[in-house]
């Protein structure tokens, strides 16, 4: 755990925390992410990439991609977290490092409309003959889409806010960027 | 028999051609629609709709979560095999389509294919809430709401999910209706085609259906 932050802080300049018991979050540069994952890769020897994650902070207008890895020896995990910026977004490929992130990153390229450029398969993943944005976006309204492109079945316009009920209900407080990305 | 309509010419993998005397087929049975006479044409319905709802052939399509309960319903405990329900490999020796939850609109392009090459007659039942109106699933992106208006049911199941008892229950309604012989769609989704692929089409962006699909 140790050597992995002071080797970490004294070639790429980062500061990594410790998240809990045998995870280390560090977060970095846009443009140094595929040398660091090369480098736990080829020098510290995590071997496998578990996954490639996409968050929305919609708010402060990035998206935020956290590459996970893992190492056998110790069962150590490394998430490396990297923000880019929401409009025209576009990452760096790093399917010559692990043929499997191939997958993550076109589900990312469909669900969050990023772009990898080099992709070896740059074509629909899940969604058949989409037309509408990319659905996992926060600014997506879901509810909205549904009603406009399939038809319903009329009874279901008395339907309560179960959410609204709920924070009524507790008095829970709910800050005002997720009313406004609520459903109603 | 030298006659030359009787002799057809069979091509073998070999190229090599060979010349084969025809099959001489059995006279086909005459179907209930020839019987002229009505009180015989009632009869003879009688007897056919008793044999068919009594031997349904059940192709579960296993969308969702109501794919779980259709192994209860025809193992043992609930054995649906004593009212002639029982599973069909093909689309094409099936009877009743069983659609067990939400579909998307992928699936959906799957389940017209698959109702398109049943034969009649040809039956329908829709489970769980999720064909309904759209169940949990009512304001997803990617999910259908009323399946009736892409394909025709003839039997609704509800809950969420219903239990092997409610299956057991719709089934019983079905073999009712086929009885009376108010059951079978295909005739209805014929007629009205042009609706139904007018609905289809709305949702399914890329129509990349075989020739044979477009009709």
């Amino acid at each position: 755990m140790e050597t992995i932050i002071t080797k970490l802080n004294e070639i790429f300049n980062v500061r990594p925390k410790i998240l809990r018991d045998r995870q280390i979050t560090v977060e970095v540069d846009k443009n140094r992410v595929s040398s660091m994952l090369l480098y736990l890769k080829n020098q510290m020897g995590f071997i496998h990439l578990n996954h490639i994650s996409c968050v929305d902070w919609i708010e402060e207008g990035q998206f935020e991609l956290v590459y996970i890895v893992w190492r056998p020896e110790d069962k150590t995990t490394v998430l490396v977290k990297t923000r880019i910026d929401r409009e025209n977004p576009e990452m760096e490929n790093i399917d010559t490092i692990w043929d499997q992130a191939h997958t993550y990153e076109r589900e990312i390229r469909e669900m969050f409309g990023i772009e990898f450029p080099g992709l070896k398969a740059p074509r629909e993943f899940i969604l058949e003959g989409w037309e509408g944005p990319p659905p996992m976006r926060r600014d997506f309204d879901t509810r909205k889409y549904a009603m406009e492109t399939y038809e319903t079945r009329p009874g279901r316009e008395d339907a309560q806010n179960v959410r609204e009920y709920i924070t009524k209900r507790t008095g829970e407080k709910v800050p005002d960027f997720a009313k406004k990305y609520s459903r109603d | 028999m030298s006659d030359t309509k009787d002799i057809r010419i069979i091509t073998r993998p070999t190229k090599e051609q060979i010349e084969q005397a025809k099959i001489d087929f059995a006279p086909r049975c005459t179907s209930a629609g020839r019987v002229n006479d009505k009180e015989t044409q009632k009869t003879v319905e009688f007897i056919l709709n008793f044999a068919r709802k009594h031997s349904l052939f059940l192709l579960a399509y296993g969308t969702g979560c109501g794919a779980i309960e259709i192994p209860a319903t025809l193992t043992s405990r609930y054995d649906a095999e004593r009212l002639g329900i029982r599973g069909a490999a093909t689309p094409r020796q099936a009877d009743v389509l069983m659609i067990t939850g939400y579909l998307s609109v992928k699936t959906l392009k799957r389940v017209i294919r698959v109702y398109e090459q049943m034969q009649d007659p040809k039956y329908v039942v829709a489970f769980g809430s999720c064909t309904i109106n759209g169940g949990m699933y009512f304001d997803s992106y990617n999910t259908i709401k009323a399946l009736d208006r892409y394909i025709p049911v003839d039997v609704y199941i509800a809950g969420c999910m219903p239990r092997p008892e409610a299956v057991l229950k719709g089934f019983a309604k079905l073999q009712e209706m086929i009885q009376n012989g108010n059951a079978g769609n295909g005739e209805c989704y014929r007629k009205n085609l042009d609706w139904y692929r007018a609905n289809q089409r709305k949702v399914i962006k890329n129509w990349d259906f075989p020739d044979e699909y477009n009709w």
